[in-house]
């Protein structure tokens, strides 16, 4: 089931936590939303469930708004588990059963041994990461059409963190479509198809994962001199950074980087090469342009 | 299949692209013989535990490409018709690639095209002896 969201605003007084945030999340696959504390990534998802209200903006699933019926497929893992401290793992998964009506209870034990919890347990005598797989379980076990998990890895140890990378995976080949928050950005990279960076409450960058590679990249030229003109490619809407130190000159690139490399060149370059980027590079590269200068000049 | 399939996600290089590249190479080198099944899409996401979409493009990619085909219900198979050929385009891919990028490589640290040239024939002459 696709989501949609157009022109999602979110203010509190004259705080604007999400501003204007338009995101397209096709069925079946997996979104990652990135970005760092407080850019807006909670109150997103927070808007998207109903728990709170959107100043202004519209958020469809298939097609359709928010209503009781829409949690019959939709799960939410929040940031912050949910659970009673005075209940036993068990517990939750009886309360589970009762609410969903796809609850599935074996694959919650297979999930429970996958994880290594103990329905015996109760929450209170629980660690963070414990509490955060049983979140995880709980979410799975109710095998939706919707995930959204907000920072379903928190708290877990490398190998359970792929145990949920590998339930993210499945779902989505299983046809369900998921959204999530990390701050681990291999992770997302691995899992997510699409991704949207968050930074101030917009939308600093955002597409399908593998376009975003294939056209990020560094390109460098090394010129005779330092005295080397940039007029032009600060303009240039592919460019998201010129930085200059002496006589090398990088620009940092969403697209065209061929013809890009060919233009320094033909500005004299004596040498020109291209750098592929990692999404953490492209990554920190958005969130520092909608925070510095584009044009950087190193003495 | 066996195991040839490494990806590394953290590159700078989009994951189908890699994906496409070893299967081809597989392919053009037998790894990967006519008529072999590869790993269903859902198989190969958890394996390597890369997204599902990310590896449905690459197989997309290599039918349009003729190296595999997909029969409905049966799953993805290596070509077996005019595989031979198909298998020789898809190294001549690779190579083709692997070259532009020494050429590229080349120029950018300032050599002249007939530097490069000279250089070129020096690798080939290193590979084909006989031929000197």
């Amino acid at each position: 089931m696709s989501i949609s969201i157009a022109h999602l605003t979110k203010t509190y007084g004259k705080l604007a936590a999400v501003d204007d945030v338009s995101i397209e999340i096709p069925s079946g696959s997996v979104f990652g939303l990135l970005g760092p504390n407080g850019a807006g990534k909670t109150t997103t998802f927070k808007c998207m469930l109903g728990l709170a209200r959107a100043t202004s903006g519209e958020i469809l699933f298939g097609g359709k708004p928010l209503t009781p019926k829409t949690f019959e497929y939709l799960t939410y893992v929040p940031e912050r588990s949910v659970l009673y401290e005075w209940m036993s793992v068990r517990e939750h998964i009886e309360m589970q059963r009762r609410v969903f009506a796809r609850f599935n209870q074996k694959r919650a034990d297979e999930l429970l041994q996958m994880f290594a919890l103990d329905p015996r347990k109760r929450i209170r005598s629980m660690s963070k990461g414990m509490r955060t797989a049983l979140a995880v379980v709980l979410a799975f076990a109710n095998e939706p059409d919707i995930f959204i998990l907000d920072e379903p890895t928190s708290g877990l140890d490398p190998v359970n963190q792929r145990s949920v990378l590998k339930l993210i995976i499945d779902a989505a080949a299983g046809g369900s479509t998921v959204v999530f928050s990390s701050h681990q950005i291999g992770q997302v990279e691995r899992a997510a198809d699409h991704i949207a960076v968050l930074q101030h409450g917009k939308v600093v960058l955002g597409g399908a994962v593998d376009d975003l590679k294939a056209g990020s990249k560094i390109v460098e030229g090394i010129f005779e001199s330092d005295a080397v003109a940039l007029n032009g490619l600060s303009s240039d809407k592919r460019i998201t950074r010129v930085e200059k130190t002496g006589r090398i000159v990088r620009l940092t690139v969403r697209a065209g980087s061929d013809t890009l490399a060919q233009q320094l060149s033909s500005m004299g370059a004596q040498s020109v090469r291209i750098v592929d980027l990692n999404l953490e590079d492209i990554f920190l590269d958005a969130v520092d342009a909608g925070a510095s200068a584009d044009v950087v000049e190193h003495a | 299949m066996p195991a040839v399939l490494t990806v590394d996600p953290r590159s700078g290089v989009p994951i189908y692209l890699q994906i496409i590249e070893q299967i081809k190479r597989s392919v053009a080198l037998g790894v990967l013989a006519p008529g072999e099944q590869l790993p269903t899409v859902k198989q190969l996401a958890l394996d390597l535990t890369i997204n599902p979409n990310t590896v449905a493009r690459a197989y997309r990619e290599l039918e349009r490409d003729e190296v595999i085909e997909t029969a409905v219900g049966r799953g993805s198979f290596v070509r077996s018709n005019g595989t031979t050929q198909n298998a020789r385009a898809a190294a001549s891919d690779v190579a083709a690639e692997a070259l532009a990028q020494a050429v590229r490589e080349a120029k950018s640290v300032g050599l002249a095209p007939s530097q490069i040239r000279a250089l070129f024939e020096t690798a080939v002459s290193r590979w084909f002896p006989e031929e000197a």
